[in-house]
């Protein structure tokens, strides 16, 4: 075959084996579709409500993972204190709902310009810093403003904010009640799917492009003609709406927030969620962030000593498998689809 | 009159005097972290463990009956090895990897949730105290000042002197600066840099152990003790340039005032965050940190 | 989506009918116990499950209540109102428990009292004592076994008064709500009976070092320092009082949850002296209690504290409750509840309807060779204070 058909060139290959790695990628995210949908078919008919309101709260805590893994995966930036911004969204949500109106549209667009506007100061202040010291310094940031939030009574201070009401997501043709199990499970899994492929889409446009640029070779991009402070601002609010706009259904769901959303360990879930599912292929933080709930839940039930297991879990995704749950299934995919495409 | 006389010496110099013994245990702290980060570039996410690791194993070999003063050379001793073996399988494993900043970072952080658990496991949750090896006091200037910690600033101020010496005056000390300077170069004159590296990790390790047996008696030990420091740690690392250990000196003595200073004025909250905005100030101004300079280029 | 809406609202709709019916009669009472088993918690939800088990041991000795056997499920919260309501959303939706108690700190009760309210079950805190749980955030699905803040600052101000007329006080709070309530109550509380405020400072939750305090609170030459620092913290503001011998010169008095059988053997003979109000201590001199510390120390070789006591006595009131209401409903246990009387280890208690708040009798101890010596005692009536909540 080789010696009949002209060898590509390198250029092609790549873009040819990108496309592959992606549409592997859009199986896995189409699978996951159809596996939370059969799993809606199976629980409803029950009854049951722990087991939606468990996977709603995984498909919330991947929105924050995918943030991460943005900023990680896909720009080279590692963020310790994401939960910060998952927190401001859950809070800003929560004070809109229980303020302002019980409206979901209203609560969302409230919560993307406070965490653009909050994004773009915090964006200011840690992307001057490179490698680990923005590890280091989006640390700080979210350490520092969880303790204010913690001391500040207008916001409940240790306690937080009790009593946000269960609302009525008006969807045009529908209206969602948040108090419906199943019901708002299936609204989260469309808001969160559909976060994951404007975010995939837009990681295959020349932005998306740029920003692989920065994370393999910062100081080149430059002489490309790009600017990279400039695209990396822009990730870091990106990911910063992302995070903003997973927390902002908490409340919905919990009925309450409290300043342990924006804890470490919130946020250092959210990077092993993204390492054990798949560095920078962001349907690896969906499936890494089910995972990692329903391993929580399960074994919080038998021992309290859960954070052994998962840091053991974690310690040999980073040295064994580095590229995680995605990194190994889907060559697997690809072959199938390379497969394929050779074999029509 | 008499009244800020009284001020300045019954308020304000004590504040200075505790002041200046937070910031040796600070530095003592911070030290381990920059060399292992001046000489690997590895941030140790579980820097804090190992003091606390340092504090409980000070807890057991106490309970055998090995006395205060025999601690603060076996437990460092003990962790050593601990340290080495550390360096080796871990993060030597990812240490050739183009990626390995976030790695080693991300694996000292898998390795704190492992040992904080560890420390719960087998020490259960709540906390110890040891004896103060030395009660009483001295007056000074109509003040008090504990005993103890008179002898900690002493003894934390021979320690950091003895580290500035193994680094700066001693052939192990010249390896780690050539290994720092430029590894390729270093190897190629026959320095064993793996071993260098391992040798010190395990020194700064100990370092952390032997501030955690210090610590001990003023600050009680509990599992999750090691992350109480660990951002100002942090801070001062990078307030006094990673790898500086004369910058670390300055920065802890700098920070610790500042934070003792200006929690007299305002709610000692609001000390954390300032702190923090320094060290932004810092990173934003003068990123190298102030000191500037890293391990081997000093 | 509308229709899928109805049809799960009617399936689960049956569901909880067909479980209403055969519910009854021979099954086992199930409570759901949502505790700290890990964290710096531990040691209190130790407490909370030793004083749990006895009694259910008791119950069942004794046929259960109602007739049936008591069951009870535990779960881990981590004391972090994140775990806490998923935790107990398991044990009220999976495990279909009839009751709920066990939380430790005051978010995660208030996260899980609301999350009662929304699956219209009932919940108990044996632990946490903010005033705001039965005040300004009360639910007319949470009840409180416990004495609250208030009731703990009333004793202590009665005993400063009386022991130390007109004295000079000085604060030191942990700088969270919490922390700052507890000092803002017991100075009032502590200025109507006389005593002088010198100043106040409250110090970072988790603060390493008190000695920058030290010169503030002798510059004010008070002579009680009043202190509502918790768990290591403690450990540590004793320890370094001791280390600057400013203990010789105060009398250091504070919040219940400041010295605790979970500290006190890190803090060692320093806790000496400490006097605090509570609404418990193995010392209190009646046969209930003394029976009651026997059964407990025979069955886990421990002596328990408050925590354990109130959990203890938390079954007995909703065995009393239930007995009354010949019902696990809701609605029949909730009217029961109110204005009920049982018998617990430190006496009669009786539920306040008005705020779902215990009453009960309040004593000032003091440390005395690591044990709570009862030093004084205040009336129920007259510790608990108006009823603040506005909701039911």
């Amino acid at each position: 075959m080789d010696t009949l058909n002209p060898p590509l060139s390198i250029l092609q290959a790549v873009r040819r084996r990108d496309h592959i790695a992606h549409n592997a990628w859009q199986v896995f995210a189409f699978l996951f579709i159809g596996l939370a949908l059969a799993f809606t078919l199976v629980a409803a008919p029950s009854g049951d409500t722990f087991y939606f309101r468990l996977a709603t709260e995984a498909l919330i805590y991947s929105g924050l993972a995918m943030s991460v893994d943005l900023l990680l995966g896909f720009t080279g930036l590692l963020s310790l204190g994401q939960a910060l911004f998952f927190g401001l969204g859950a809070y800003t949500s929560a004070l809109v709902l229980k303020h302002v109106g019980p409206s979901f549209w209203t609560a969302m667009a409230v919560t993307l310009l406070v965490s653009t506007a909050v994004g773009i100061v915090g964006g200011f202040i840690a992307i001057r810093a490179r490698g680990v010291y923005f590890a280091l310094i989006t640390f700080g940031m979210a350490q520092v403003v969880s303790k204010i939030v913690y001391n500040t009574r207008e916001l409940g201070a240790s306690d937080g904010i009790m009593g946000i009401p269960v609302i009525q997501a008006n969807f045009l043709l529908f209206k969602v009640d948040t108090a419906q199990a199943p019901a708002f499970f299936l609204t989260v899994l469309a808001m969160t799917m559909g976060l994951y492929f404007c975010i995939a889409y837009l990681l295959r446009t020349p932005f998306g492009r740029t920003l692989g640029a920065v994370r393999n070779n910062e100081c080149r991009v430059p002489f490309l003609g790009y600017n990279p402070q400039l695209y990396k601002m822009l990730a870091y609010v990106l990911a910063a709406d992302m995070a903003a706009f997973s927390g902002a259904l908490y409340p919905m769901l919990r009925g309450f927030v409290s300043p342990e959303l924006m804890y470490f360990a919130v946020s250092g879930d959210a990077v092993i969620t993204v390492v054990i599912g798949g560095l920078g292929t962001l349907i690896g933080a969906i499936y890494g962030s089910v995972i990692l709930t329903g391993l929580k839940s399960a074994i919080g039930t038998y021992t309290g000593h859960y954070q052994i297991v998962i840091g053991v879990l974690f310690m040999l995704s980073v040295i064994a498998f580095p590229k995680g749950l995605m990194g190994y299934l889907s060559p697997l995919v690809e072959k199938w689809l390379a497969g394929r495409r050779e074999n029509p | 009159m008499g009244g800020a006389v009284d001020y300045i010496q019954f308020v304000f110099m004590p504040q200075v005097f505790n002041g200046l013994t937070i910031g040796v245990a600070v530095i003592l702290m911070a030290l381990g972290l920059t060399i292992i980060f001046g000489l690997l570039d590895v941030i140790n996410m579980a820097h804090g463990e190992f003091y606390a690791l340092g504090a409980y194993l000070g807890i057991t070999l106490a309970s055998h009956g090995v006395g205060f003063w025999l601690l603060l050379i076996a437990v460092p001793l003990v962790l050593l090895p601990l340290g080495y073996g550390s360096d080796r399988l871990l993060i030597q494993r990812v240490f050739h990897q183009k990626d390995r900043h976030m790695l080693t970072l991300l694996l000292t952080f898998g390795l704190a949730i492992i040992m904080e658990d560890m420390f719960k496991l087998a020490y259960g949750p709540n906390t110890i105290r040891p004896e103060t090896p030395i009660s009483g006091g001295t007056e000074l200037f109509g003040n008090f000042f504990p005993s103890y910690r008179l002898f900690l600033m002493v003894f934390g101020t021979v320690t950091i002197a003895a580290v500035w010496l193994v680094v700066h005056r001693t052939r192990y000390g010249s390896m780690v600066r050539a290994a720092a300077f430029d590894k390729h170069m270093a190897s190629s004159l026959g320095v064993p840099v793996g071993k260098v590296y391992s040798a010190t990790f395990a020194f700064g390790v100990a370092l952390a152990g032997l501030s955690g047996v210090l610590l001990a008696p003023i600050y009680s030990v509990f599992p999750t003790m090691g992350k109480d420091f660990i951002l100002m740690a942090f801070a001062v690392v990078i307030v006094g340039g990673l790898g500086n250990i004369k910058g670390v000196v300055f920065a802890g003595l700098l920070l610790t005032q500042v934070q003792a200073i200006s929690s007299l004025y305002i709610s000692p909250v609001w000390a954390d965050p300032l702190v923090f905005a320094i060290m932004v100030l810092v990173l934003m101004v003068r990123p190298q940190g102030i000191l500037g300079g890293k391990l081997g280029h000093a | 989506m509308r229709n899928r809406c109805w049809k799960t609202f009617c399936l689960t709709f049956a569901a909880l009918a067909c479980f209403a019916a055969y519910g009854d009669a021979s099954e086992p009472i199930k409570i759901g116990v949502v505790t700290p088993l890990t964290g710096t918690y531990t040691g209190i939800g130790q407490q909370v499950k030793w004083g749990l088990e006895l009694a259910a041991k008791e119950i069942n000795a004794s046929g259960g209540i109602i007739g049936r056997k008591v069951d009870l499920l535990y779960e881990d919260e981590e004391a972090n109102p994140l775990v806490a309501t998923q935790k107990a959303e398991k044990l009220f939706q999976v495990s279909k428990v009839d009751f709920l108690t066990g939380t430790v700190n005051s978010a995660s009760t208030l996260a899980v009292g609301q999350l009662a309210e929304r699956n219209n079950k009932l919940i108990a805190t044996t632990v946490s004592f903010s005033d705001a749980i039965t005040g300004e955030k009360c639910s007319p699905n949470v009840f409180r076994v416990n004495a609250k803040a208030g009731m703990q600052s009333a004793a202590l101000a009665e005993w400063l008064a009386k022991e130390k007329p007109g004295a000079h006080v000085f604060y030191l709070g942990p700088d969270y709500e919490m922390g700052r309530s507890t000092v803002a109550a017991f100075k009032s509380a502590a200025e109507k009976k006389g005593a002088k405020s010198t100043g106040e400072v409250f110090a970072p939750l988790g603060n390493k070092d008190y000695s920058p305090f030290f010169g503030q609170i002798r510059a004010a030459h008070a002579s009680v320092l009043y202190t509502s620092v918790a768990g290591n913290d403690t450990v540590r503001l004793f320890t370094q009082m001791a280390e600057y011998g400013i203990r010789q010169h105060l009398t250091v008095v504070g919040a219940s949850g400041t010295v605790t059988s979970q500290n006190i053997g890190a803090i060692g003979k320093v806790a000496d002296g400490y006097v605090t109000g509570v609404g418990y201590s193995p010392e209190i001199d009646t046969s209930e209690n003394r029976k009651f510390v026997a059964a407990f120390r025979g069955m886990h070789k421990a002596d328990p504290d408050l925590y354990g006591a109130d959990s203890y006595g938390l079954l007995y009131f909703y065995k009393a409750a239930v007995e009354k209401a010949k019902s696990t409903d809701t609605e029949k246990v909730r009217t029961a509840m109110r204005g009920i009387k049982w018998s617990t280890p430190q006496g009669m208690k009786e539920m306040r309807a008005g705020d779902h708040q215990a009453i009960q009798d309040m004593y000032a101890v003091k440390v005395v060779d690591g044990k709570f010596k009862i030093i004084g005692k205040v009336r129920g009536n007259t510790a608990i204070g108006p009823d603040t909540c506005q909701r039911f």
